[in-house]
C-alpha cells in the first residue's frame, strides 16, 4: 500500500517535472510546477518530515508560484498551436547523462528507516535526541536545533532572507533609495 | 476600478475569487500565527509559518487588485514589520550579553523556561522578517511593472 502510493506520487512528480520541461505555454509550465512541488511536499510528509514538507508546500508550491505568475504577466505566448516545445537535443544529451551520474549515487544511499544508517547510528544525533527536550523544554527538536544549537546559523539565513529583499527594494526602487 | 489605472491588466474582478478569499484568507493568516507560534511544539517554525501568512496577504492582491491592497496595507508598514522582526532576533541575542551569557545564549536570561521562550521569540521574528520580505517582494515586482511600462520595451 506505501509502496503504491509513493510510486504514484513519484510518477506524479517526474511526469510534472517533465512537464515544465517540454511545455509551451509559460503559464501552464508554472502550474505544473506547482504540482510538482506540491507532490514533492507529499513525498516528504510520508518520509516523516513534515517541517521541511510544509516549507515546500509554502514556499515552492506557493510563494515562487505567485512570483513567477507576476514576472510572466508582461510577457506574450508564443504563437502557435503547438503543446510541447520542440527538444533541443545537445542540453537534453547533457541533462540526461547528469540524471545518469546522480542515479549512480543512489544506491550508496541508506534504505528508508534503516536503523543502521549513519545518521540514526551517528553520535550527534543521539545527543540532540536525548538533551534536545531538558535543555531546551522545546518539543520540536528540528526547532531546538535550529533556534538554539544552531541559532547562530538561523541568524545567517535571516540575514541572507533581509539582504535579499533590501536588495529588490533598492534594485526595483532606485528613485527612492539610491 | 484598480485595473482602471492600467496597473496589472491580468486583473480581473472576479465575485467568486472575492468572495472565496474573503472567506478563506482569516483562516489562513491565523494558520500562519499558529504555524508561527507552535513551532516549538509541532511541525513548523518561523519561515513556513511567515511564508503562509504572506500568502494569505497576496491572495488578497489577487483577489481585490494590487494597487487597492498597496494603499491598505503600505510599504512603509510591511518595512517596519521586516525591521521588528530582525531586531527581535538581534536584540535577543545581544541582550544574553548583558545577562553574562554568550551571544544567543537564552538560558542567560535567567526566567524559568527561558530557553523556550526564547526560541519562540526568535522564531516570531524570522516569521516577521519572512512575511515581511515575501509581500514586499510581491508588491514590488507588481509595482515594477507600473514604473517601467514606458521605460524597458526592448
Amino acid at each position: 500500500m506505501q509502496l503504491l502510493l509513493y510510486g504514484v506520487l513519484l510518477t506524479f512528480v517526474v511526469f510534472a517535472a517533465l512537464a515544465v520541461a517540454f511545455l509551451r505555454d509559460i503559464l501552464s509550465a508554472i502550474i505544473a510546477f506547482a504540482g510538482f512541488s506540491f507532490g514533492v511536499a507529499i513525498v516528504y510528509i510520508l518520509l516523516r518530515a513534515p517541517d521541511v514538507a510544509l516549507t515546500e508546500a509554502a514556499v515552492g508550491a506557493g510563494v515562487t508560484t505567485v512570483l513567477f505568475l507576476l514576472a510572466i504577466v508582461r510577457t506574450v505566448r508564443p504563437g502557435g498551436d503547438r503543446l510541447f516545445e520542440r527538444v533541443a537535443w545537445g542540453p537534453a544529451i547533457i541533462a540526461t547523462g547528469l540524471v545518469g551520474v546522480l542515479l549512480t549515487t543512489v544506491r550508496s544511499l541508506p534504505t528508508i528507516g534503516d536503523p543502521n544508517s549513519p545518521v540514526a547510528t551517528s553520535e550527534i544525533t543521539r545527543y540532540y535526541l536525548e538533551n534536545a527536550y531538558p535543555q531546551t523544554d522545546v518539543e520540536n527538536v528540528v526547532t531546538a536545533i535550529l533556534a538554539a544549537y544552531r541559532g547562530f546559523d538561523t541568524l545567517g539565513e535571516a540575514a541572507v532572507v533581509l539582504a535579499a529583499g533590501l536588495a529588490v527594494l533598492v534594485v526595483l526602487r532606485k528613485e527612492v533609495y539610491v | 476600478m484598480s485595473a482602471a489605472d492600467g496597473s496589472l491588466s491580468a486583473y480581473v474582478e472576479s465575485t467568486i475569487i472575492m468572495t472565496t478569499v474573503r472567506v478563506v484568507s482569516p483562516f489562513v493568516f491565523t494558520f500562519g500565527l499558529f504555524v508561527m507560534f507552535h513551532g516549538a511544539e509541532s511541525a513548523g517554525g518561523g519561515f513556513q509559518g511567515g511564508a503562509i501568512v504572506a500568502s494569505s496577504i497576496i491572495m488578497l492582491a489577487f483577489a481585490f487588485g494590487i494597487e487597492p491592497t498597496r494603499e491598505w496595507l503600505d510599504d512603509s508598514v510591511i518595512r517596519l514589520i521586516v525591521g521588528v522582526g530582525a531586531t527581535t532576533f538581534v536584540g535577543i541575542g545581544i541582550g544574553a550579553l548583558a545577562f553574562d551569557g554568550a551571544f544567543l545564549e537564552y538560558a542567560a536570561y535567567g526566567i524559568s523556561h527561558g530557553v523556550k521562550y526564547g526560541i519562540e521569540l526568535v522564531e516570531l521574528g524570522i516569521g516577521a522578517i519572512v512575511a515581511g520580505v515575501i509581500v514586499s517582494l510581491f508588491m514590488n515586482l507588481a509595482g515594477g511593472f507600473n514604473h517601467d511600462s514606458g521605460g524597458d520595451d526592448t
